[in-house]
């Protein structure tokens, strides 16, 4: 019988065999004498001399509640110590992530600690992440040649001391005695507020111009206006590149709130405009789809729209199509979605569909499963919409709603703009028809407050038009009072000769071009079944939903097919609705106006300039617009394109990068033809100066300059905020449970785990960078330690959303203070002191952050989660079903407008080309997925999720196999077009090969093959070190498996990325072809 | 169900290959034990646990198990019977009772009480993934207690089957016995020992990070220390429903983590709680009926 990666547990051989790698041996605990305390159980149970137990179950004593963070789901955990050391993880009875419903927020802690909420084998496994042996202690510098990893540890001081002053940093490494690194200091440039300020705005004018000469002409205005400052600039005749600050670029993995106000702090005390996340390797496009489609009309304008999405209101739908969504195993994900899911599956509440071209567990409890080829999901869903369309299975009186008003009348919280008119000009839509430029109504001048200057301005206000039986009805989306509802479907001719379609109308043209079978076809899938499943989704009202993930995002076309599954969503209505589309909904801990204003940054200079990663803004409107294509792609609609992030600097476009900061981050493991990241880090000219923060030698950091230790997710703070799936309001806080790893260095004059937040204090001192110190956040109050902003955080939590302090949380009683005091007896002052605590929240403020910090945050009551039929926290806004925004924007590498609307694309290259010549010879389309015991690059260093899968293996459907002559087992390697050695280059002349074994497989449609994500490791405690002159082994075991992200495509055009989706920024992780060539097995 | 000839032959082997205990001296060191478990008043718990959190319905299954668990508690031992029931549509083959009772119980490196076997049928597009965590069966006729030599194995009056660990000689009779493979022998292995070798003292924080692993399990109540290759290092490990939980009002660690909420746990002699409900469907199974053991764990289909 053929089998899955979990093969491992057919028989118990598998523990075993994971056993035999491993030998024997005991370690002491480092964490002083025990406090062991006897529970008098054991004589109950068993008969003997023997001691009892001195674990001490549930003592409230021993326990901290907290956040996981061993993926990014962040479920409430409850950690029980012995001795301090975390020896059990269970879920947080407190948190909707573990327990449904979960425990009212008032159940005292006490009540509370016998409760144990569900959470996944990562979580159980998360202490040992914690507790990995590879993890670092103190900074680390390089002492060979990058990727050589050899290092030899310094003080922290001296770390802060060299980065910042730069000079002949590395002269004792062969090759650079004499490379002199420029500093921090050096590239600190511009650090007056009121000329970057100035400067900023002459930016602004030359952005806005359209004219060329005229263009020009202001280029010329500002060399001459600011004459005396040029020399701060990165090029003085593009002004619009922004200051020398900006070469340093601050990027991150994953990063959450908290951390990510310290994080984002420092980049904007540095002065540059270069912080940039990860987003688009998870689900960029998803997110950023989901921000066009809630832009906002605002002043005249479209604006606002919020980098989030949507997911089904799991626990109360009554149909869900997932699409590329593996909730069981991943996608935020496994407890809090599973729970919500199974047993609604088993009574019949919820029927579910699974669009995959891999069978997941998901698929195993679904009523049809859609083996659609990767990269069609536009077509599955154009089939789907032409069904509706034809059919007459839409919501009506929903796509009727053309503003606020109708929705309110209507009982809806959200409205869309399908009835809005654009113009068609060449056949092409583009705006959106303005009624006040057609003569249907005069323009109104109307006041808006601007963003930036927060002055009020006077605008024009225009109106859309719909039509109302057929005539031209100016419309004010906002407008809560005066209903208007348009015709649904419009194509017509104005007065004034302006040919016009609704915006649904243009999307129902989009899904007639092709019949539900032609478009069934594309996606390989039977057209009966689309049929079933659309027939399905039109059949619970506002009860069905399609659900996805990163499935359909992560392709050229992934903001389409993002879009065109959304568009389903918008014909059924279910925004807002029980059981429909939701969203995420979190308590804010920025406290402004309410208790303590953590975003407060006094002294800080406004950064400018084109990102390195060219984002939030149209090339055509820059000084380097050059015709096209553009040397890379411009991002005007999306942010944090982590595959831009190195390879753009390694072309130095649009300019050259001078320093790296990277957090939490493993670029060249995580991303698809990650490989070619790795070359440009080793590379000295293009990036001379790479500082990483991690808890161990990752598979990124180990090409870094500078390691600076990180205390992991059980040693620190953060706020991990919510997924759109928790109807109710929540903010999971991650706090200290055990003693930090790493060492205490000294930071202000306090002592401070060596972490994230030290080296940024640590910088912050030396350069007296603002928005830190005594006044940090404004006179008299610091930012010298973590707990200065981490506690104002927790504080904000407890006070609540009411500015009059009127949703404060209760005071914790005597009992439990006690309890949590107890809990921290082991964390060292550095981290705990309760007196210090008090002193930064005041005594009013204590004894709720301790009821809070006793609860792992702050939920909100199941209850409340709902009202009704209806969301309690909805998202109540206008939907952008036709998007004027994205219809003005332009591929940077065609010179061709973008789309507005939902439409068909295939996968291309940046060239706009469909990669043909790639495939010639690799016929098999090579995809990846999740299991439930990895999560990317960090959980291979907990052994005991090695048992359950030691390796990954490739799967391949056994047609291909016995076509292609492999047997299961055998060992293939990986090779495409653009890797034709299938090796990763890791850099100081090391390789690893691309091999796995094969794992024959029902489970993935013929011609598509799969390799779970987390294996094949070079680094992360897979790969040797020479620390001090100590050679320290990798793990064998860490180094098992394939992981195959060499192979996927790197970009013709782009030459050192992997494709991307030029609109939404995600990175194509699902469109290479490759072959698999069989291996000798190695002796 | 799937416990094939193989499996246990391959169980056998593993073991056979392993580390050799002489049996003859231990067993006359150790002796013949006679187990008698304390039962009677002494073994009522009247737990407080949920006093405080009134029920609602709709909750949680785990707290309507969690409040089942605390009644049977109060009473003595021998009236309780722990039955287990897995509902295999909704368990999702996640594995987080595998890893939690890992983590609970200290398991070492080759031992596993609750793996979770995933079976692939079918041909694409029409395929079935079935998942079936596979505990202890607690057999009313357990197969591993007669073949014992030192009676380190017996059945309480409450349905679990234990081993005390001191009486065990490892010689592993046992784990042949049992038809459905569901013990496995401690071979004193550590899943860290050889991490980060050579960093021990270096910058690098090495071995010393691993507190973890020299904490003593809390299996029966009992604390088991194994340094120094002792109990229950050498010896034959199985579930045993996380009994020292039960003790303190709470669920097995399999039982609280399901995600799927696929596992049930309970009194049978309850005719109220959930497991009584449950093991009286049309659909309900146990695996290897015909061996004649008897087990105490159902599944539902």
């Amino acid at each position: 019988m053929s089998n899955d990666n979990d093969q491992a547990l057919k028989t118990r051989r598998g523990f075993l065999a994971g056993g035999a790698l491993l030998g024997t041996g005991l370690f002491a605990s480092i964490l002083g004498a025990s406090e062991d305390r006897q529970v008098a159980t054991g004589a109950a149970i068993l008969d003997t001399t023997r001691p009892d137990s001195p674990d001490p179950r549930v003592d409230g004593g021993n326990v901290i509640l907290t956040a996981c963070l061993q993926c990014n789901t962040g479920c409430g955990i409850k950690c029980r110590m012995q001795d301090g050391v975390v020896t059990k993880i269970d879920g947080n009875p407190y948190a909707p992530w573990t327990l449904l419903p979960h425990l009212p927020y008032a159940t005292k802690a006490a009540d509370a600690l016998p409760v144990d909420g569900g959470i996944c084998p990562k979580g159980q496994a998360g202490l040992q992440s914690a507790y990995d042996p590879y993890r670092i202690r103190k900074v680390l510098k390089r002492a060979g040649r990058r990727g050589e990893n050899k290092w030899v540890s310094i003080p922290f001081t001296q770390a802060i001391q060299e980065i910042s002053d730069g000079g002949k940093l590395f002269a004792d490494v062969p090759g650079e005695a004499d490379r002199v690194v420029q500093g921090l200091k050096s590239l600190m440039t511009l650090t007056d507020g009121k000329l970057a300020k100035a400067m900023a705005g002459a930016v602004k004018k030359i952005w806005d111009e359209k004219d060329k000469a005229k263009k020009a002409a202001l280029v010329a205005a500002f060399k001459s206006e600011f004459a005396a400052h040029l020399d701060k600039l990165i090029d003085p005749d593009h002004p619009d590149l922004g200051p020398k600050n900006n070469q340093i670029v601050v990027n991150w993995g994953r990063l959450k709130d908290g951390r990510g106000d310290f994080y984002k702090r420092f980049a904007a005390a540095l002065g540059t405009t270069n912080a940039h996340g990860h987003t688009t390797v998870c689900q960029g496009s998803l997110y950023f789809t989901c921000k066009a489609i809630s832009e906002q009309y605002i002043g005249g304008k479209f604006s606002d729209g919020q980098k989030f999405y949507w997911q089904a209101d799991t626990e109360n739908s009554a149909f869900i199509l997932f699409v590329g969504a593996n909730l069981f195993e991943a996608n935020y994900g496994p407890p809090n979605r599973t729970v919500r899911l199974t047993g609604n599956l088993v009574s019949g509440k919820t029927r579910i569909a699974v669009a995959d071209p891999r069978f997941s567990k998901l698929a195993s409890k679904a009523w049809k499963w859609l083996p659609l080829k990767p990269g069609t999901d536009t077509a599955v869903a154009m089939a789907i919409m032409r069904w509706m369309f034809d059919e007459k299975r839409i919501d009506a009186k929903f796509l009727g709603c053309a503003n606020k008003a109708a929705a309110k009348a209507a009982g809806e919280d959200s409205w869309s703009n399908a009835t809005w008119l654009v113009a068609i000009k060449d056949g092409r839509p583009g705006k959106l028809v303005r009624a006040a430029d057609i003569g249907l109504i005069a323009a109104e001048k109307r006041k808006v407050v601007d963003k930036e200057t927060k002055e009020e301005k006077e605008y024009d206000e225009k109106f859309f038009v719909v039509m109302v039986g057929g005539k031209p009805t100016a419309v004010d989306p906002n407008d809560d009072k005066a209903a208007v509802t348009g015709d649904l479907f419009v194509d017509a001719t104005l007065a004034d000769g302006t040919k016009v379609k609704s915006g649904l109308q243009i999307l129902r043209d989009n899904a007639s071009e092709r019949s539900v079978a032609e478009w069934a076809a594309i996606a390989d899938v039977k057209a009966d079944d689309v049929i079933a499943v659309a027939r399905e989704l039109t059949s619970h009202g506002k009860q069905a939903a399609v659900d996805i993930h990163r499935g359909p995002a992560q392709h050229t076309n992934g903001f389409y097919n993002v879009l065109s599954w959304m568009s389903i969503n918008m014909l059924l209505g279910n925004f807002d609705a029980k059981g429909g589309m939701i969203k995420a909904t979190t308590y804010d801990t920025g406290g402004k106006g309410k208790w303590f204003d953590l975003k407060a940054h006094p002294g800080k200079v406004a950064s400018f300039g084109v990102s390195s990663i060219r984002h939030g803004v149209d090339y055509e409107k820059t000084t380097l617009f050059s015709g096209y294509p553009a040397k890379r792609n411009w991002y005007p609609l999306s942010s944090d394109m982590y595959q831009e992030v190195i390879p753009s600097i390694g072309d130095a476009y649009p300019y050259p990068c001078k320093v790296l900061f990277t957090y939490m981050g493993a670029p060249t493991y995580a991303l698809p033809a990650g490989h070619t990241n790795i070359e440009i880090l080793c590379d000295l000219e293009k990036v001379p100066l790479y500082v990483a923060n991690d808890i161990l030698v990752g598979s990124s950091s180990m090409y870094a300059d500078y390691i600076f230790p990180d205390t992991s997710f059980l040693e620190r703070w953060e706020f991990q905020g919510s997924h759109p799936s928790i109807p109710n309001r929540v903010q999971p806080v991650r706090q200290p449970v055990i003693p930090p790893i790493p060492e205490d260095v000294t930071v202000f004059g306090q002592a401070h785990p060596a972490n994230l937040e030290a080296m940024i204090l640590g910088f912050a001192e030396y350069l007296k960078l603002p928005g830190f110190g005594d006044h940090g956040f404004a006179e008299g109050k610091p930012l010298k330690h973590q707990d200065d902003l981490m506690l104002r955080g927790v504080g904000n939590l407890a006070f609540g959303e009411k500015a009059d302090g009127s949703a404060s949380l209760p005071d914790a009683d005597e009992a439990e203070i006690g309890m949590f005091l107890q809990a921290r007896r082991f964390l060292p002052k550095s981290v705990f002191d309760p007196e210090r605590w008090k002193a930064t929240v005041g005594a009013a403020m204590w004894p709720k952050l301790v009821y809070l910090l006793n609860r792992g945050g702050r939920f909100e009551d199941h209850e409340k989660g709902h009202k009704g039929e209806r969301h309690a926290h909805p998202y109540a806004a206008l939907l952008n079903l036709y998007q004027e925004k994205t219809a003005g924007t332009i591929h940077s590498g065609t010179g061709k407008p973008n789309p507005g609307v939902a439409t068909w694309l295939p996968v291309r290259g940046y060239d706009g080309k469909e990669p043909e010549a790639l495939r010639q010879g690799h016929d098999l389309a090579l995809v990846t997925h999740r299991t439930i015991t990895q999560t990317k690059s960090r959980t291979i260093a907990d052994p005991w999720l090695s048992p359950v899968m030691p390796d990954n293996g490739i799967l391949v459907h056994p047609d291909d196999a016995a076509r292609l002559g492999l047997a299961a087992g055998q060992l293939v390697k990986v090779v495409s077009a653009t890797n034709p050695g299938g090796e990763w280059p890791l850099g100081a002349g090391r390789t690893k090969a691309m091999v796995g074994r094969v794992v024959t497989t029902q489970t993935v449609r013929p011609g598509v093959i799969s390799f779970a994500l987390g294996f094949g490791h070079w680094s992360t405690g897979a790969g040797d070190l020479v620390v001090d002159g100590h050679l320290i082994k990798g793990e064998p075991r860490r180094q098992a498996g394939v992981h195959a992200n060499a192979a996927m495509w790197i970009d013709p055009a782009l030459k050192n990325t992997c494709m991307v989706d030029p609109v939404g920024g995600s990175v194509s992780f699902y469109d290479t072809q490759v072959k698999l060539v069989p291996v000798a097995l190695a002796t | 169900m799937p416990m094939t000839r193989r499996e246990v032959i391959q169980s056998g082997i593993a073991v056979g290959a392993g580390v050799a205990v002489s049996g003859a001296a231990i067993v006359s060191a150790r002796g013949k034990q006679d187990h008698a478990d304390a039962s009677g008043p002494s073994t009522v718990r009247n737990l407080d646990t949920l006093k405080n959190i009134p029920a609602k319905p709709g909750e949680d299954p785990l707290m309507r198990m969690q409040r089942d668990l605390v009644k049977a508690m109060a009473k003595p031992m021998e009236q309780r019977h722990w039955v287990m029931v897995i509902d295999q549509r909704k368990c999702v083959g996640c594995h987080a009772c595998t890893v939690s009772c890992i983590a609970e119980n200290h398991l070492p490196p080759g031992v596993v009480y609750r793996p979770v076997v995933i079976e692939e049928s079918g041909s694409f597009p029409n395929i079935k993934l079935e998942f079936t965590p596979r505990p202890c069966m607690q057999c009313d006729q357990p197969p591993c207690v007669p073949v014992c030599p030192v009676s380190a194995t017996w059945k309480r009056a409450d349905g679990i089957v234990a081993v005390d660990y001191d009486a065990c000689i490892g010689c592993r009779y046992c784990l042949t016995a049992c038809p459905y493979g569901a013990r496995t022998s401690d071979f004193g292995e550590d899943y860290q020992a050889k991490a980060a070798i050579g960093a021990d003292g270096q910058a690098v924080a090495g071995a010393q990070a691993t507190p973890n692993e020299g904490k003593p399990s809390p299996e029966y109540g009992k604390s088991w220390d194994r340094k120094g290759h002792a109990s229950p290092a050498g010896n034959a490990r199985k579930c045993h429903f996380c009994l020292h939980k039960l003790e303190n009002g709470q669920l097995p660690a399999c039982t609280s983590t399901c995600i799927g909420r696929a596992t049930y746990f309970g009194d049978s002699n309850d005719p109220d709680s959930l497991v009584s409900e449950l093991i009286t469907k049309h659909n309900v199974q146990t695996l290897l009926p015909h061996k004649g053991t008897r087990p105490r764990v159902y599944y539902i289909v």
